[in-house]
């Protein structure tokens, strides 16, 4: 059988560990961030605290992936030799 | 499959299979067939079990066969198609309202155990979930065999690790493992029909309604992630696709294509600097290769997610 590229399987062990710590810390830690005082000023605090984490959570692994992609793609590209035209 | 087969040929509904030289036609779509298999099975479960898991489940592989064969037979747009796939949610919540242990807004980690209780962000976001996995799902149906073998072998993860929930921390009951059976079971049986070199194509229809059917699962059988866990490659398939063409494009109307053919027949990466990065393309990146090499070299990555995803479960319910 075909295997794929070793660097993919390292990018997909990346993405697994970061959708695991991601989605504890998540659950764990954004969504019961508080708990809510009565006062408005500390309640929008909060709720923006937990929307910016989210926010946080979610570009990170955007922007890992995206790292490790482009790094993969450059390094395969570099080592490429002429192929036939489409 | 084949008196359907038949009529899709007589009836001319047949397409190019693009990866082969010379290009034959193959007929589509399947993916009513693939439905009939779901709800059926699913009915059989819930006429077996009383449970209302094979009732949601059988809903949202209903629902979202409708809006593949809607797009199958007239193309939807790229941003309307995840919208309506939003409903084959719908049935899962007002069951949820009926039967209030239908899933339980917690989600279980190894050692760490369970989060606090989250109704209504659980809700929102396994709503979301749907148009995301069956979206992921579509997307992974490229090449001969590629959907039904990555079906099967995502299904069977979620089948390992609902089983371990029931039998060792005895939290789920056995209408929980019965209603992935039918996934388990149309997913080998359209691998017969779709393994290279593909009789029929699933369309559409069929792949969405592998992945509403799978989204519906992870969340009524409380195993959510050991099954994000196993459907990583369709995760960073989309997520290439959509970063590399900038949002929800119908892929019908992509005009940059990440693959081409080359002389020999084999499969070549695009060079050009704005092709979509599919997960296919960083597989070629590396050399090119024939369809079935290629698929099997995809399918080396899901069988990793899926150890990945087993070593969760094991983890999360025996240890």
């Amino acid at each position: 059988m075909k295997s794929a590229p070793v660097p993919l399987f390292l990018i997909e062990a990346v993405a697994f560990l970061m959708i695991i710590g991601e989605t504890y810390f998540f659950f764990g830690v954004v969504v019961p961030l508080g708990p809510v005082p009565h006062n408005l000023e500390t309640y929008t605090g909060y709720a923006g605290l937990k929307l910016l984490l989210t926010f946080g959570l979610g570009v990170s692994w955007f922007l890992v992936m995206l790292a490790l992609t482009r790094l993969y793609v450059r390094t395969r590209l570099r080592h490429r030799t002429p192929k036939p035209s489409s | 499959m084949p008196p359907f087969r038949s009529y899709l040929i007589r009836s001319g509904r047949v397409v190019d299979d693009v990866h082969k030289r010379p290009v034959t036609k193959v007929p589509t779509p399947g993916g009513p067939v693939v439905a009939l298999g779901a709800v059926v099975g699913e009915l059989a479960v819930f006429l077996l079990t009383g449970s209302l898991v094979p009732v949601a489940v059988g809903s949202a592989a209903a629902i979202a066969f409708a809006v593949g064969i809607y797009d199958d037979l007239k193309v939807l747009g790229g941003l309307t198609k995840p919208l309506l796939l939003v409903l084959a949610g719908v049935p899962l919540v007002l069951l949820y309202l009926v039967q209030p242990t239908l899933y339980n807004p917690v989600l279980t980690f190894p050692f760490l155990g369970d989060t606090a209780p989250h109704l209504t962000i659980y809700t929102i976001l396994a709503l979301a979930a749907f148009p995301i996995v069956a979206n992921a799902f579509n997307m992974m149906d490229s090449f001969n065999g590629q959907i039904s073998w990555f079906s099967l072998l995502v299904s069977l993860a979620v089948l390992f690790g609902v089983s371990l929930r029931t039998w060792y921390a005895g939290n789920a009951a056995p209408a929980q493992v019965a209603s992935v059976l039918p996934l388990v079971g149309i997913s080998l049986g359209f691998l017969v029909f779709n393994r290279y070199p593909s009789r029929v194509f699933d369309g559409d229809s069929g792949s969405l309604t592998f992945g509403a059917m799978f989204a519906a699962l992870a969340v009524t059988c409380g195993v959510e992630i050991a099954a994000i866990v196993a459907i990583v490659p369709a995760i960073l398939n989309s997520f290439y696709t959509l970063t590399s063409v900038r949002g929800f494009v119908e892929r019908r109307k992509m005009t940059a294509r990440p693959t081409y053919i080359g002389e020999d027949g084999r499969l070549y990466a695009t060079d050009e600097p704005h092709t979509p990065n599919t997960l296919i393309r960083l597989i070629l990146l590396d050399g090119p290769l024939d369809e079935r090499q290629l698929v099997n070299s995809l399918l080396s990555l899901t069988v990793f997610a899926c150890i990945l995803s087993a070593t969760i479960s094991f983890m999360t319910w025996v240890l």
